[in-house]
């Protein structure tokens, strides 16, 4: 069975074996987001969710930005500004990353390049995190007048609070490397050289895919869910996850195929549902 | 507007647009003693209401950053300190940027042995740097002490395990800048150690280009992220970013970059920024 994908503008969306791509795709204006692109955004995550044939997606950009937030000539030009976003951002109803989106299978947000003020929604909100060894990390929004929030708060549960303050602080006058994003535990890889980015994040994403999806579901969501509640309680909402998997085929089909040394026959991942 | 100069164990100063508290008792490594926690409280208010300080800098006179209660007070005069019991015992305690609710960036500059309660002024700065001859140990354990909050908000801050180990291991267990570097407990380590004060300034006087209003929201927003589950500080901060949308600082800082120059920002109207970030038990008179 093979999906077709929705024609989209700013987004590209691709399918290489099992992993889905997701490639921001305005290079020259280094992938700023505008309104449009935010409503594609909302509709690519589903398509991919939603793709029987995708395990694993991976998030990466087109050009030498991987993303740098939201497109301020938009937001300056049209006399509308930031208000368009207004009633959205006020009921935190937006829909742009994995997480907003409630993605089940495994993201891989791969760097490429500039990763500057919004870009970080999709860092704090991949569950992997992988970049190219020229990628840049700042946060402008306090040197322009504008408050650091969401993306902030979703790294400080990833990493260490300082610098996320730091960075959130300082503003433009400082950039973090991709070397001290990785020891700060920000990325879990650096790719050298820079144009080998997306082959090993092909590579990484199809490492996962080997692995059963709907436990992987179920682990992401019991992660997930823990980052809503204090340990005890976590960790009863995590047992509900682990016990859900309990007489699934996978948990039988994982064993066996062990034993008997060949690659597990896992069932599809079920599309979510609402 | 100028600041008292009449502080017995601290030294309360501003440089540009950067205000200084610097821990002043160095003969007894910066302990703190009745007097001081009094001053403290005093010297982080007037310091955060003060509109020409757009920064504040933390940082100790002597070889030493800050090693807690003064002990020897302790042993000699408890009634000295029977208030600091009373607050600690209700975790009210006010003498840190934290307690206290200070919404202008904090930047603790750790200039030597900052050990035991000296941690609770690492745990709640925002930005924390150090010199190459700092040393973080909490002692307290080891003393048949209790380590809680500073540990706690540490743990919060970096990875756990090493905040347990040193809890843990009281007296016997140092961490060097460099491990704290590693640790993303400090994200810059001064050396020589005597370029310290410099080093923080330059960085204070960066940060000073930025919106202080931005800057306010900023932190309370991140702050408050501390106190609750993803989605619900996810949910507030999404408030907090709505809410300063029309603000002059938030046409004036596209315009600057565009037009080259430096932004003219607005003074910090507190009232914009919102209730104190430390509970959210006001949840209720913010809506």
């Amino acid at each position: 069975m093979s999906v077709t994908y929705p024609e989209l503008e700013a987004l590209k969306l691709e399918r290489r074996g099992p992993v889905g791509w997701l490639i921001n795709n305005r290079p020259d204006k280094l992938n700023a987001m505008t309104g449009a692109m935010r409503e594609e955004f909302a509709v690519a995550w589903k398509a991919l969710d939603a793709d029987p044939e995708v395990r694993v997606i991976v998030h990466t950009g087109e050009g030498r930005a991987f993303q740098t937030g939201v497109d301020v000539e938009e937001i300056a030009s049209d006399g509308v500004g930031m208000e368009r976003y207004r009633e959205s951002m006020e009921n935190f109803d937006i829909h742009f990353t994995a997480w907003h989106q409630g993605v089940a299978k495994p993201v891989i947000t791969a760097v490429n390049g500039l990763c500057a003020g919004g870009a970080f929604h999709w860092v704090a909100d991949a569950d992997i995190v992988i970049a190219a060894s020229d990628a840049q990390f700042f946060d402008p929004h306090v040197s322009v007048g504008q408050v650091v929030s969401i993306e902030a708060i979703g790294l400080i549960r990833k990493m260490p609070f300082e610098a996320v303050m730091r960075m959130a602080l300082v503003g433009r006058f400082e950039r973090m490397s991709a070397q001290r994003a990785y020891e700060l535990g920000m990325i879990s890889q650096i790719v050298d050289p820079p144009e080998k980015l997306r082959d090993v994040a092909q590579e990484l994403a199809e490492t996962i895919a080997r692995n059963s999806p709907a436990a992987m579901a179920a682990t992401k969501r019991a992660l997930w869910g823990a980052q809503e509640a204090g340990l005890t309680d976590a960790c009863k909402a995590g047992a509900k996850e682990l016990v859900s998997m309990w007489g699934h085929p996978d948990q039988e089909e994982g064993p066996r195929s062990f034993a008997e040394k060949r690659e597990p026959r896992w069932v599809d991942p079920v599309a979510p549902t609402d | 507007m100028s600041l008292r100069t009449d502080y017995e164990t601290l030294v309360v100063e501003r440089r540009g647009p950067v205000g200084w508290l610097i821990f002043n008792r160095p003969d007894r490594r910066n302990a703190m003693d009745a007097t001081m926690l009094d001053e403290l409280e005093q010297a982080w208010t007037e310091l955060d209401d003060d509109p020409d300080v757009r920064v504040i800098v933390n940082t100790g006179n002597g070889p030493a950053f800050q090693t807690g209660l003064d002990v020897v007070q302790l042993a000699k005069n408890k009634e000295a300190l029977r208030e600091q019991s009373r607050r600690t015992k209700r975790a009210e305690l006010m003498f840190t940027p934290w307690h206290l609710d200070v919404i202008t960036p904090v930047i603790c500059a750790v200039n030597g042995v900052c050990a035991g309660g000296g941690l609770h002024f690492v745990a709640d700065a925002d930005i924390v740097i150090a010199s190459s001859s700092a040393r973080f140990t909490d002692p307290h354990v080891s003393v048949g002490q209790v380590s809680a909050f500073e540990t706690i908000a540490l743990a919060r801050r970096a990875e756990f395990e090493p905040i347990m180990r040193m809890a843990l291991l009281g007296r016997s267990e140092t961490i060097t800048p460099e491990r704290a570097y590693q640790l993303g407990i400090v994200s810059q380590v001064v050396d020589p150690p005597d370029g310290l004060r410099d080093a923080a300034q330059a960085l204070a006087e960066t940060i000073a280009r930025n919106s202080p209003t931005a800057m306010a929201v900023s932190k309370r927003a991140l702050w408050r992220a501390l106190e609750m589950g993803l989605t619900d500080a996810c949910r507030t901060g999404a408030r907090d970013l709505a809410g300063v949308w029309g603000h002059p600082d938030q046409e004036e800082g596209p315009l600057a970059f565009a037009e080259r120059r430096d932004p003219v920002w607005k003074a910090l109207d507190r009232e914009r920024v919102g209730p104190r970030y430390r509970s959210t038990d006001d949840e209720g008179e913010r809506a």
